[in-house]
């Protein structure tokens, strides 16, 4: 097979495996984040910052994955 | 003075390989690869080798001037207004949230001023790249490596200054660890002291960047659906504009919150310098 449509293909299946992990781990962290807000209403505060800086690091993380599907599709 | 100098020496040197590969303005909807490329990366500009690098000064220059107005409000009385206000509950969030919960309470006033740096530079360059006929700065990695560095060198300054370089190197382990783990634990260690500003870096720059992207490949369904008929590309417009508002408009949250990680991030590092709890 042509090395570039393996490249292709493997960039396909790539982004698509960062993209489960992403929605799995955030989803869990939201709902982790929704559940401690009901149960504690005044702490939504508190909550909601932490929940947001978890996101960016958890983004952060699959983006190393996408920056590397991403040289492999343009390759 | 001189820092700024040579991180903008920093940005233009590590932008000038990049510009070669940008590839001419591709024409045809087949050739989408290259336009979205040719977006995204760095171009030439106003006579200018590189368009980040215009808008990278713009920012800064932006950036002062916000911050003389905001101090100008408070001529008038002890209570600002207008962008005073805004900017003042932007840089009391900093220093009450961030780096006094992280360096300690004598420190943290003292690191305050880099950290709004930060925070207010990433904020206004991600801001800028939503207008037409510009571009974001800080999607560029030589721009985001320009930031990282500057906190990793405020990181270790951190550490040097409370402490003295040598003792700074020392505290990286945690004292009373049995000998054996040594030979693990200071590679681990001093790989991580490398390896939080390079997640910095790349994390920052991966944002801005897959939001440009997005965007851009959105844009590109207009002319990709002309190609097929044209009454189907003429049918794209609205369908891709509406998208599109509403990743920029998502994308003005992420400037927020990527600038705010960005300068959390460094502030707990810096605190992990300055107070070494092991």
């Amino acid at each position: 097979m042509d090395p570039k449509a393996i490249a292709y293909f493997a960039a396909g299946i790539g982004a698509g495996l960062t993209m489960i992990g992403a929605a799995a781990g955030i989803g869990r962290l939201a709902a982790a984040a929704m559940e401690g807000i009901a149960r504690q209403p005044n702490a939504a505060g508190d909550i909601r910052g932490s929940m947001i800086v978890a996101a960016g690091l958890i983004e952060g993380a699959t983006f190393f994955a996408l920056i590397v599907t991403i040289v492999l599709a343009f390759k | 003075m001189r820092g700024l100098y040579l991180l903008l020496q920093t940005a233009m040197a590590a932008t000038e390989p990049a510009l070669e590969h940008a590839p001419p303005h591709g024409e045809g909807a087949r050739d989408v690869a290259a336009i979205l490329m040719h977006h995204v990366l760095d171009q030439p500009f106003l006579g200018f080798r590189s368009k980040h690098l215009v808008f990278f000064v713009f920012a800064g220059v932006l950036v002062i001037m916000i911050s003389r107005l905001a101090i100008r409000s408070y001529k008038k009385g002890r209570v600002p207004s207008g962008i005073g206000a805004f900017v003042e509950s932007l840089v009391l969030l900093i220093r009450d949230e961030m780096a006094e919960k992280n360096i300690g309470h004598g420190d943290g006033a003292k690191w305050t001023p880099l950290l709004c740096s930060f925070f207010f530079f990433i904020l206004v360059a991600a801001l800028l790249g939503l207008m037409p006929l510009s571009a974001t700065p800080t999607s560029n990695l030589a721009v985001t490596m320009a930031l990282a560095t500057v906190s990793f060198l405020a990181q270790q300054w951190a550490g040097i200054s409370k402490y003295g370089a040598v003792h700074h190197f020392r505290s990286i382990v945690p004292p009373g660890l049995p000998w054996p783990l040594l030979p693990i634990m200071i590679p681990v260690e001093i790989i991580s002291m490398f390896t939080k500003p390079f997640a910095l870096m790349i994390r920052l720059f991966a944002n801005m960047l897959a939001g440009h992207m997005v965007i851009t490949t959105l844009l590109l369904l207009i002319p990709l659906g002309a190609a097929v008929t044209t009454a189907l590309g003429v049918s794209m417009i609205p369908v891709a504009l509406g998208i599109s508002l509403f990743i920029m408009m998502l994308e003005v949250l992420v400037a927020f919150i990527q600038a705010y990680i960005f300068t959390l991030l460094t502030s707990i590092f810096i605190g992990m310098y300055a107070h070494p709890a092991h």
